[in-house]
């Protein structure tokens, strides 16, 4: 549309720079969110765009500060930066989560540019915006997968080191006592020849042999049985890494109860007492807690002092969007230096004294891990173990 | 190594220890040796009046194994190496892996030898012989200063 001939000059070219502006603004509009406030931060004007992602109508944010969409996720200081920024007349840009009217939450990468009048005063600040909820979600998850990664490997990390310090262990005592018996069996032809000779051997000599090879031959059958044993361990913890965990919500309370049941027999020869406070219940795999809590309670039997009989309690509680669930015993207990250990797969504390391949807490700790949850000790020598198991709450 | 030399084994598995025992006698070395079943047993054999740096007349060697129960070999020979009375015993690692991060761990700490308990026949005899040559050339150094 060419301009009326009764405009001057100069009302032409006023025209032309408007209808400039107006033209960059209906671009700008299209492609990003825009809002501007007075130098105090209230809005004075939302484009389209803000109001659709932060599903608040013009009326509903003019007069009103940024507050409105603060997520709380970005710390006081985040804020106190920008503010700081564009008071001094500078540019500041960054990435802010926002939550929206329905309290869901969206990204914006932001750059606010702060317009001053002729005597240097703050007019404005225009705020220009870019939906970036998308890739920050894309980073979140690349981030959580990042920190999975880490932790598998820390985990193959500890099997190797389990594997190449403890599967070897009972192959150097199969291979050492076969070359033992490879020795004696030596000795023995020696006196044989010599029976054959003629002479009759010391019966000490032959009985010192039978006795070598028959040591020998027990070290060699443990040998077998003890790496076994640690080979279906391995597999157990192997399979727990493999296994689809259900995320479900889980009644710990049936869990623990089904499992105390199932070792009725033991706890009573123990002459255990067993309290079992209302349990709240957790989100997880209810099969995996099975496994949890009965390598817990076995640990409790199996660890129980000689001096006095077993007293087993077990509770839990909310706090904040996760359960806490204790199980503690009055057993022998575990030294501090010894604590940080006792979650390591095969590690065994006292080995002579009880059965077992160091298999049970690490299944413990591998399971809670599986279902985002954690495990911690807190225990004393001669006065019992308390095992603090966190799982994420379940929402029914 | 004099035959007054007591050899100290830190070594959890009754197999193990057996068969290096074994081993060194048909080398040849009958010091006498004492027997600790985990890392906490020598630490606290060290600890009493017993223990290597007491007697002016005793000399030590230890033979350490790594992957022990309550207090690990490594954790020993760090206390062992930083200890002013402790220093000078001879550490003779004696385990299972070849890691190459432990065995460079175990040396940083001052480990005196670093050998791998051999899983293959004959090997295992083998390596406890040339255990059995280097503690017969071992200068065996009086923790309490006098030789």
């Amino acid at each position: 549309m060419t301009p009326p001939a009764s405009l001057s000059e100069t009302e032409k070219l006023l025209l032309k720079a408007t209808r400039e502006v107006h033209d960059f603004k209906t671009a700008l509009d299209e492609h990003a969110i825009v809002a501007i406030t007075d130098p105090r931060g209230k809005i004075t004007y939302v484009n389209e765009k803000f109001c659709a992602i932060s599903q608040y109508n013009e009326e509903e944010l003019i007069g009103q500060d940024h507050r409105i969409l603060n997520s709380s996720h970005h710390p006081k200081a985040f804020f106190q930066e920008l503010w700081q920024t564009i008071q001094s007349g500078e540019v500041w840009r960054g990435e802010i989560r926002n939550r929206r009217k329905d309290g869901s939450y969206y990204w914006v990468d932001t750059t606010i540019v702060p317009f001053v009048d002729s005597e240097g005063r703050p007019v404005q600040h225009i705020a220009i915006r870019a939906d970036i909820t998308e890739r920050k979600l894309y980073e979140e998850e690349l981030a959580k997968l990042a920190a999975e990664l880490d932790s598998k490997n820390k985990e193959l990390e500890t099997v190797i080191y389990a594997a190449s310090h403890d599967l070897r262990s009972p192959l150097v005592n199969v291979q050492g006592f076969a070359s033992v018996i490879g020795e004696e069996m030596a000795d023995l032809k020696k006196l044989v020849q010599a029976c054959a000779n003629g002479e009759t051997p010391e019966l000490s000599q032959v009985q010192a042999i039978e006795g070598e090879i028959e040591r020998a031959l027990d070290f060699i059958i443990a040998g077998t049985t003890k790496m076994d044993a640690l080979l279906g361990g391995l597999l157990v913890i192997s399979r727990l890494g493999q296994l689809e965990v259900r995320d479900v919500a889980v009644d710990v309370g049936r869990v623990v109860e089904m499992n105390l049941s199932a070792m009725r027999y033991q706890l009573e020869e123990a002459g255990a007492t067993v309290l079992v406070e209302d349990l709240p219940m957790a989100r997880g795999d209810a099969d995996l807690l099975g496994q949890v809590f009965g390598n817990l309670f076995g640990n409790a039997i199996k660890y129980s002092s000689k001096e006095r009989s077993l007293v087993l309690k077990v509770r839990g509680k909310d706090f904040g969007d996760k359960v806490r669930y204790e199980v503690s015993d009055n057993g022998i207990g575990i030294s501090k230096q010894h604590q940080d250990r006792i979650f390591n797969l095969f590690h065994r504390l006292n080995p002579t004294d009880t059965e077992g391949h160091g298999v049970g807490l690490a299944i413990v700790k591998r399971a809670l891990d599986r279902m985002n949850g954690t495990v911690e000790v807190d225990s004393e020598p001669g006065r019992g173990t308390t095992f603090s198991i966190v799982l994420p709450k379940s929402a029914v | 190594m004099s035959p007054e030399t007591i050899i100290l084994m830190a070594e959890d598995d009754e197999g193990h220890a057996l068969l290096i025992e074994r081993a060194l006698r048909k080398t040849g070395i009958n010091n006498p040796i004492r027997r600790f079943r985990d890392g906490q047993e020598f630490i606290d054999f060290c600890e009493s009046q017993a223990g290597p740096g007491c007697s002016v007349r005793e000399a030590f060697v230890l033979l350490l194994d790594i992957r022990m129960p309550k207090i690990d070999g490594v954790e020993v020979l760090r206390m062992v190496k930083n200890s002013e009375r402790l220093r000078n015993l001879p550490v003779v690692m004696l385990t299972t892996t070849e890691n190459p991060r432990e065995v460079d761990l175990c040396h940083e700490i001052g480990c005196n030898a670093y050998i791998v308990k051999p899983v293959t026949p004959n090997d295992f005899t083998e390596t406890i012989r040339s255990l059995g040559e280097f503690l017969r050339k071992m200068e065996v150094p009086s923790l309490a200063g006098v030789s």
